[in-house]
Parts: C-alpha cells; structure tokens; sequence
C-alpha cells in the first residue's frame, strides 16, 4: 500500500514538473491515436452509412462480420500486420515495422470496425419519416443521404470518440508493430508495461493517471453525444 | 384528370393491401379518403405521392404514363407533397424546416425569405420563424409540416390525418388553410381522416377504402363511417 501511495504522489509531481519523457510519451500516443482515428473514420463512416442505409444481399452477413471484428485481439492484429510488414515479406521493402505508420496500419484495422458498427447503429436508429420527410420535398437520392447523416451526427461522432478511446488504450498492436522505440513508437500504454517490467512505478503511475483522465474525458464527451442522439 | 389509377394493386409478400381497378382525380379538388385502420389509405397516398411503386397496373398523371424510374418518380415529386399522420421535423429552426425544399429547388436566398414569411403566416406560425422544431407541440408541429409543404407550391397535396390528435383550435387552423390554398392556389388536396365533419367541410369528393378496394359512393360512405 505503502509503494502504491508513494508512487502516486511521486507520480503526481512527475506530471506537474511536465517532464520532457512524459510528455513525449503522452505526444506519441495521441498523435498516433488521432491519425488512425482520422483514417478510420474516413473509410468507416461511409462504409457504416452505405451498409445501413443501403438494401443489398449479404447486408446482414456484412453486419455480422463486422461485429466478430469487434472481438479481434490487438495482438491477432499485429501478427496479421507483421506477416505483411516484416523484412522478408511481402511489404518488407517499405520499412513499416517499428515505425508510428504500423502501428497506424494496426490501429486502423482495430477500429475501423467500431466505427462502421456504431456508424450503422446511429443510421439505423434515424426515423424513417426523415428519408420518406425528405423524398417528399423534392430531394434526390444524396440529398436524402444528407438529412440522414445530419439527423444522425452527434451518434456518428460518439462512433469516431469510441474508436479514439479503444486505440488510446490499446497495448498490442503498438508493442507488436511499433517495437517501443524510446521517442519515437513509445506509447503510454506501451511505456506502462515496459516500466512495470523494469519496476519503476512511478512513470508507470504517471501515465496510468494521464490515461485515465484521458478516458475520463473521452467519456464524458462519448455520453454527452449519446445524450444528445437520445434527445 | 390530373391522376388516372388502373388495375392498381399493392402486395407486402402474399397480402394484397391496394386493389383498385380504376380511380380518377380531378385537378382543383378536394379528396377525402375514409376508411378503417388498415384499409390501404396510407399506402394510396405513398403511391399518389410516388413515394412507393405498386406491384401492378398503371398511374397516368397530367395524362402522362408513370414511369417507376427513380429519376422519373424524383421529378414527379417536386410537384405532389405529401403529409404524414405525425410528421416529424428536421433538427434545427422552423425556418430551417421550411427553407429546406425551396433550397433544394434552388431558390435565391432574397426569394426563401419572403415565401417562408408568407407560408408561415398563413398557417399562424410566424412568431415561431426562430423556434427550435423539435420544442414545437403536436399542433405547432403539423402547422409548420404544412408550411413546409405549402412553401414548394405543390400542385398535389396529400395529407394522412391531417387532424389525428389534434386539439379543436388547431383543427379548425388546419382545415381553414387547406380551404384557402385549394381555393387560392387550385391545389389538389387528398386527405384521410376518421371524422364525417371534416368530409362534410372541406371535400368535393369521397372515396371509401375497406381492405384495400373502393367499397363506396359518397352517400354510402357516410352511412358506413355513421
């Protein structure tokens, strides 16, 4: 008990002294985290929109398939991304591995998945007197899409805050493909264990409390959106 | 005729909900269509607001044959609007609301002003230009969703129970705009409704829907709704 509390009150001034390794860390992780939240919106959005708003065959297997995504080990994911991105194989020569692009690549196909579901899902719950609303006035096949999509914002931005919040918090997929380079592919999940190994508590504690702010916050912002989709 | 239906029928699977062989409308008039729940009155009026294609038969509209292409029903649908039983508003202003299918006719800016002016205070809604839609009440609601189909200047009006849970204050708004735009603009009207008063009222013609057939004439519609 007594490591715990020393920990954390070093901890503590470890975060307000704004020390330069801590900082880095934190900068790695949100700006890996961001890009691959960036990317994966960009393909996941639509692809949920398509999906859901779509009447095709296969719909509901395409739906299904997502939602084992869901379930995908980050440490499944970085092999599958190694066996691409390591030396001998077949992306070998673009030198991915061990950089912040592969644990992007790793990031990306984690969540992109979360967002085509949660996608789907704000599509979905979306009245269907809006489209039926919309086609009566005139407007054409985008042009609906576009009162669909503007109905069912604040759930496609709770989609985009969830994906941001499972990457930030994920630890495989960066250790497997980003190898915890110091500086460079050291993430805050990354450098937790990396210290717990080394039993140095403190950054650990450090960036754990960071982390959970972060969480928190991340949060805070995911309920205040699926309280306005409720409303 | 502005419409001629032909050997209409409408089928959800193996169940025939529409089954008309033939139903004419007239411009300029106003239609009542009565009926029981589940008579086929909303799926007429998808079908009259080309918002659902039948299984069989053929709509002649402006003595022209319909042609079921999206393109061809998207056309068709800048002239007929149509109402819903509980309409529901688009996230934003009442002006917003009402903006939106003069926007997509590409209307100037100066033009949307003046006619949501005018539409809006011809349903008694214009102190609410600046209101949320979605803090509006069942009868504010239904006044804007009929300013907001009035603005396009529809030569077809559909209107699924225009009056359903609404108050007397808000029924008799409601009818005295649909009078006056039929009489002012020659707008066809359509409306489906459970009250005899509002048949006796405001419409030149009835039709009577029971499992998806026209059953009856005028007179005998208001024996069976008796």
């Amino acid at each position: 008990m007594e490591l715990l509390v020393d920990s954390f009150l070093s901890a503590i001034l470890l975060i307000f002294s704004l020390d330069t390794e801590v900082l880095s860390i934190v900068w790695v992780s949100l700006k890996v985290s961001g890009i691959s939240t960036f990317f994966a919106s960009l393909m996941g959005i639509p692809l949920g929109f398509l999906i859901a708003y779509g009447s095709f065959k296969g719909k509901r297997i395409l739906i299904i398939f997502l939602n084992t995504m869901l379930a995908l080990p980050t440490v499944v994911i970085g092999l599958f991304v190694y066996s691409f991105i390591s030396r001998r194989s077949i992306l070998g020569s673009l030198d991915l591995l061990y950089t912040q692009k592969a644990i992007v690549i790793g990031q990306i196909i984690l969540i992109l998945p979360v967002v085509a579901t949660l996608t789907i899902a704000a599509i979905s719950r979306i009245d269907e007197r809006y489209r039926k609303t919309a086609m009566t006035l005139g407007a054409n096949r985008w042009q609906t899409a576009c009162v669909i999509f503007r109905e069912a914002r604040f759930g496609i931005v709770a989609a985009v805050i969830a994906a941001f919040g499972r990457v930030i918090a994920e630890v495989g997929i960066s250790m497997m493909l980003g190898g915890n380079a110091k500086g460079f592919t050291r993430t805050m999940t990354t450098a937790m264990a990396l210290e717990y190994d080394k039993g140095e508590f403190i950054l650990a504690v450090a960036l754990g409390i960071i982390l959970l702010v972060l969480s928190f916050g991340i949060n805070l912002i995911f309920n205040f959106f699926q309280g306005r989709t409720r409303a | 005729m502005l419409y001629v239906l032909s050997k209409i029928t409408r089928k959800y699977g193996s169940r025939t909900v529409l089954d008309i062989p033939l139903m004419e409308i007239e411009k300029g008039k106003i239609y009542a269509l009565l009926g029981p729940n589940g008579a086929g009155k909303t799926t007429l009026l998808n079908i009259l607001g080309f918002l659902e294609v039948p299984t069989t038969g053929d709509i002649l509209y402006r003595s022209k044959t319909v042609n079921f292409s999206e393109s061809f029903l998207q056309n068709l649908r800048r002239e007929v609007v149509m109402i819903d039983q509980h309409p529901i508003l688009f996230t934003g202003t009442v002006y917003k609301n009402v903006e939106f299918g003069l926007k997509i006719r590409r209307i100037s800016q100066k033009k949307r002003g003046i006619i949501i002016e005018e539409t809006l205070d011809l349903v008694g809604m214009s102190d609410f230009v600046q209101a949320q839609a979605h803090r509006l009440s069942g009868g504010e609601t239904q006044r804007v969703a009929l300013a907001r189909a009035l603005a396009v200047s529809p030569e077809v009006l559909l209107c699924d129970e225009p009056n359903s849970n609404l108050d007397v204050e808000n029924q008799t708004a409601i009818i005295n705009t649909l009078k006056q735009i039929n009489e002012q603009r020659k707008t066809t009207i359509m409306f489906t409704t459970h009250y005899m008063y509002q048949v006796s009222s405001l419409a030149h013609h009835t039709f009577f829907l029971d499992h998806g057939k026209l059953t009856a004439t005028q007179a005998e519609s208001f024996k069976l709704c008796q």
